[in-house]
């Protein structure tokens, strides 16, 4: 053990907390009104309680040093809003949460970006987009999410997966429940079967033309859409989105505090962590400071740190750039970094580059679902029905 | 195309097996990579004469086994359930499987000639009785047509090929415990896709008996 005294950075002072949140909250405030306050009273509380939920967050993680603690209320928020609304317009729309035959044939099923892998290689063999949504305009179009899901990629690599993804606040939220996990050893190999999947939709769906992730394994259809049981087969279908919605987003992460559908399913979160070796920020351990006491192993919700990363000083490619191993190191010893510069170098510089950028996709992502799932709320509690 | 997939998830796996007497063949022989790549076509040739046997004696199977049953979809649907949860537990749960390419090393020792050597020893890695090749069996020898069965094989032979082309560039297999893990658990997903088509099959046939 290292006998040095501990250099655990703090947050930044008050003064400097204020102007950066005051920048943050110019951008926010423009984002989230697009320059108009709503007429609707509804609108307009739910605008200013987004505005002050998001801001106050941002406050709090640069003032107090923490990030993931705050970051996670944030990011769990968005996920349940996104149900929230989600099956609202779904009601609205079609009066249900199952897709009918009709509606995927005039291509109006929400895009969403768990297609995306499955979506690139016939668009780059056959220039055809294998899924029945709308290219551009109405709810959730193809365009709109292949346009944020490369500026979130370049600007965060997988730190989507904690910072812009719809979906994944729900794990990150049940891992949260428990103090301690009643399961405490997973074999580090799984974190391979996510790239498994990977291989196997990205060629199922370039062989026959069809998204077979979203037909066979998302958990998410659990809460968001699926299509009407009216045969074997997709009664099947349901069985497993409910079966893997039920174990690996809800049991599992509640009793191993992992984000086990994050970390052991998910083929987008594989292609993204591919891409963290082309985002500049990495998440690294300055081993002159780290005594090797593996909190960070512990907590990591993904298996992202090991006994190697720690020899390494580096994570796995997997890191989601959460933050909760930077917020649990006793020695201050892990921080984001920006490749090609020293170790710890600017670390505060570093982090604060690293929040602009991931804060602000969290609020471009959220902003909308955020204020509509405020209206929804809202108007179920003045009028018992959350839609029009 | 299921040939190819069949291939693709266990292609890994048949590099993890034959590299170890691949490379230290081309490193022995300290050739450049145009020549390893020779070498490398001379094993892959092999691999195709023993894969093309085995679609040929597996439409023999076929024809011989299934041919005069009535009930041959409840069969074909027993076997993929046998054979796929056999390629779940090698996939997720087994680190050793079956694999004749095992023994290459010691024949490829036994057999002097140089220019034999990658080819007799890609034939013995074509017959291999791992579970994702008893199940591409299944599904060709289910068919009952010659044509059909080779294709299959043929393209279990292009799936396995694609993960050998970097080999001549030796240095490049650093991560290949890592590829041969998702190789692996992606031959177990389509080992689900199996076990879904043999439970259907299984209840079509019974429905029909
Ligand atoms: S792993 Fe998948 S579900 Fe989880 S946060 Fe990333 S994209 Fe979303
Ligand atoms: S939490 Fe991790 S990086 Fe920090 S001192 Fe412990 S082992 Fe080292
Ligand atoms: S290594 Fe750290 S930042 Fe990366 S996912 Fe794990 S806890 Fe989060």
């Amino acid at each position: 053990m290292k006998t040095d005294t501990p250099q655990v950075p703090r947050g930044e002072g008050l003064g400097r907390t204020i102007i950066l949140t005051a920048i943050t909250a110019v951008i926010t405030a423009v984002m989230f009104s697009q320059g108009k306050i709503p007429q609707d009273p509804k609108g307009a509380i739910a605008l200013i309680l987004t505005f002050l939920f998001a801001n106050t967050l941002f406050f709090l993680i640069i003032y107090t040093g923490k990030t993931d603690r705050y970051r996670a209320v944030y990011f769990s928020t968005f996920a349940v809003m996104l149900i929230v609304s989600f099956i609202s317009h779904m009601l609205e729309a079609r009066g249900s949460m199952s897709l009918s035959e009709a509606k995927v044939f005039q291509c109006e099923v929400p895009f969403c970006h768990l297609v995306i892998p499955m979506t690139l290689v016939p668009i780059a063999l056959t220039k055809t987009i294998i899924f029945p949504g709308s290219l551009i305009g109405g709810y959730a179009s193809i365009a709109s999410m292949f346009v944020l899901w490369i500026g979130a990629t370049l600007a965060l690599g997988r730190g989507f997966c904690s910072w812009s993804c719809f979906y994944g606040g729900l794990d990150d939220g049940f891992s949260r429940v428990l103090k301690r996990p009643v399961i405490k050893k997973i074999n580090p190999k799984w974190i391979y079967l996510p790239f498994a999947v990977l291989l196997f939709v990205a060629l199922t769906a370039a062989a026959y033309l069809s998204p077979t992730y979203c037909i066979w394994f998302c958990p998410f259809k659990a809460v968001t859409e699926f299509n009407a049981v009216t045969s074997t087969e997709i009664l099947i279908q349901t069985i497993i989105f409910v079966s893997l919605f039920i174990g690996l987003v809800i049991v599992l992460p509640v009793l191993t505090k992992r984000r086990t559908q994050c970390a052991f399913l998910c083929p987008f979160g594989a292609m993204q962590s591919l891409t963290n070796k082309i985002n500049v920020f990495d998440v690294r351990i300055d081993k002159e400071k780290c005594v090797k006491c593996k909190r960070c192993i512990q907590v990591c919700p993904t298996l992202s740190m090991s006994e190697e990363s720690l020899e390494q000083g580096r994570t796995r490619i997997t890191c989601m750039k959460c933050g909760k191993c930077i917020d649990s190191c006793p020695k201050g010893a892990i921080s984001y970094h920006i490749k090609g510069t020293d170790i710890p170098g600017k670390r505060n510089t570093y982090r604060l580059l690293f929040l602009f950028a991931a804060f602000l996709f969290l609020a471009i992502f959220s902003s909308h679902i955020i204020q509509d799932g405020i209206v929804r709320i809202l108007k179920l509690v003045t009028t018992g029905s959350m839609i029009s | 195309m299921k040939g190819f997939f069949l291939g693709l998830s266990n292609g890994v796996t048949c590099v993890a097996y034959c590299t170890p007497v691949l490379i230290p063949y081309m490193l022995g022989e300290g050739k450049g990579v145009a020549q390893n790549f020779v070498t490398l076509m001379q094993f892959l040739l092999g691999r195709l004469a023993g894969y093309l046997c085995f679609a040929f004696i597996t439409w023999l199977i076929g024809l011989s086994i299934f041919g005069g049953l009535g009930s041959k979809g409840l069969i074909i649907g027993i076997l993929y359930i046998i054979f796929s949860c056999l390629m779940m537990v090698y996939a997720f749960f087994r680190i050793d499987v079956p694999c004749a390419a095992r023994s290459i090393g010691y024949v490829a020792r036994k057999i002097r000639v140089p220019l034999l050597i990658p080819v007799a020893a890609g034939l013995l890695s074509g017959i291999a009785l791992c579970p994702p090749f008893l199940l591409a069996m299944t599904d060709a020898a289910g068919k009952g047509s010659l044509s059909y069965s080779l294709f299959f094989f043929f393209m279990f032979f292009i799936g396995t090929s694609v993960f050998f082309i970097p080999i001549p560039f030796v240095g490049a297999l650093r991560r290949l415990q890592a590829l041969q893990i998702v190789g692996k658990m992606a031959a177990g997903i389509v080992g689900l896709y199996y076990l879904y088509t043999g439970i259907m099959a299984v209840i079509a046939g019974a429905e029909g008996i």
